[in-house]
């Protein structure tokens, strides 16, 4: 049976999991459009960004447009990975109720 | 680490909710900012070739395409910053061609059967403006066909069956439906 993960099951970490891995691999999402669609402060969102990419879930790829720095985010296959089975974990738990 | 099947249910109603709203923002990114655009400028240039005649109407549908092409491509340059695709650099190559094409393709039509009036003029345009937008709807987001599709069926009864009131419905039903689509795709989709 698969495992829930601690560090994806904390709410705005799970959120950010979940609008990464519903995008395709090849797709990076940037910093204020994460921010926007989770309704989150820079300062949080940064700090779970943090926590995401030391776990090895996310890759960050800071890059320049028009001169201006721009960060953008994806989920690694391992991220996927460990999304897929926290969520497999929570529906055999909704399973058993 | 333990939860209780309540917390379970709702961190998958959560995950199910955000999944959602990010497949819908992304494949109707940037079709609403079209859609709202290219409506208002039809619904004031079409209401002002019901009214009014002459030269004026010339300049107001140069001055309202220069605004509507403007606005509708920063916005669209903005939104594309969002999200990017490092591989899609050729595909963005490809569907500039095909808009390239269909230009020529709609500026050869308008030769070859030339001379035209307003109202056949205006329905070669919408076409080659619709079927144009539907074709980027099948190769990038399917959100984007379907309203294409309603909006040309509306431009055909409006030229076929009520010629005298053709740019008012022109303006209000389909630069008018186009507003609603794009607001609706915005808001609720």
């Amino acid at each position: 049976m698969a495992n829930l993960n601690e560090t994806i099951h904390q709410p705005v970490r799970l959120r950010i999991m979940a609008v990464l891995v519903s995008m395709e691999p090849t797709n990076e999402v940037d910093f204020t459009y994460l921010r926007d669609l989770l309704e989150v402060t820079d300062g949080n969102l940064g700090a779970h960004l943090r926590k995401l990419e030391e776990a090895g879930y996310i890759t960050v790829n800071k890059i320049f447009v028009e001169r201006k720095p721009r960060t953008y985010f994806t989920a690694t296959p391992a991220g996927r990975k460990v999304f897929n089975e926290h969520v497999a974990a929570l529906e055999s738990i909704l399973k058993k109720k | 680490m333990n939860i209780s099947p309540t917390e379970a249910e709702e961190a998958l109603t959560a995950i199910q909710g955000l999944m959602e709203r990010t497949r819908h923002s992304i494949a109707s990114s940037g079709a609403h900012v079209s859609l709202i655009i290219t409506g208002i400028v039809w619904l004031i240039g079409f209401i002002c070739n019901q009214f009014l005649s002459g030269e004026i109407l010339s300049y107001i549908w140069i001055g309202l395409s220069i605004l509507g092409g403007t606005t509708a491509t920063i916005l669209g340059i903005r939104n594309s910053k969002h999200i990017r695709n490092p591989s899609a650099s050729a595909t963005a190559k490809r569907i500039s061609l095909i808009w390239l094409l269909l230009v020529i393709y709609c500026i050869a039509a308008i030769a070859v059967a030339y001379p035209i009036d307003g109202k056949q003029l205006t329905m070669f345009i919408v076409l080659f403006v619709l079927i144009g937008w539907m074709a980027m709807g099948l190769l990038l987001s399917f959100s984007s066909f379907w309203p294409g599709l309603l909006i040309i069926v509306m431009a055909l009864v409006g030229y076929f069956f009520l010629s005298n009131y053709f740019y008012l419905w022109m303006g209000i039903l389909v630069g008018g439906g186009m507003i609603v689509f794009g607001l609706y795709i915005r808001y609720r989709w």
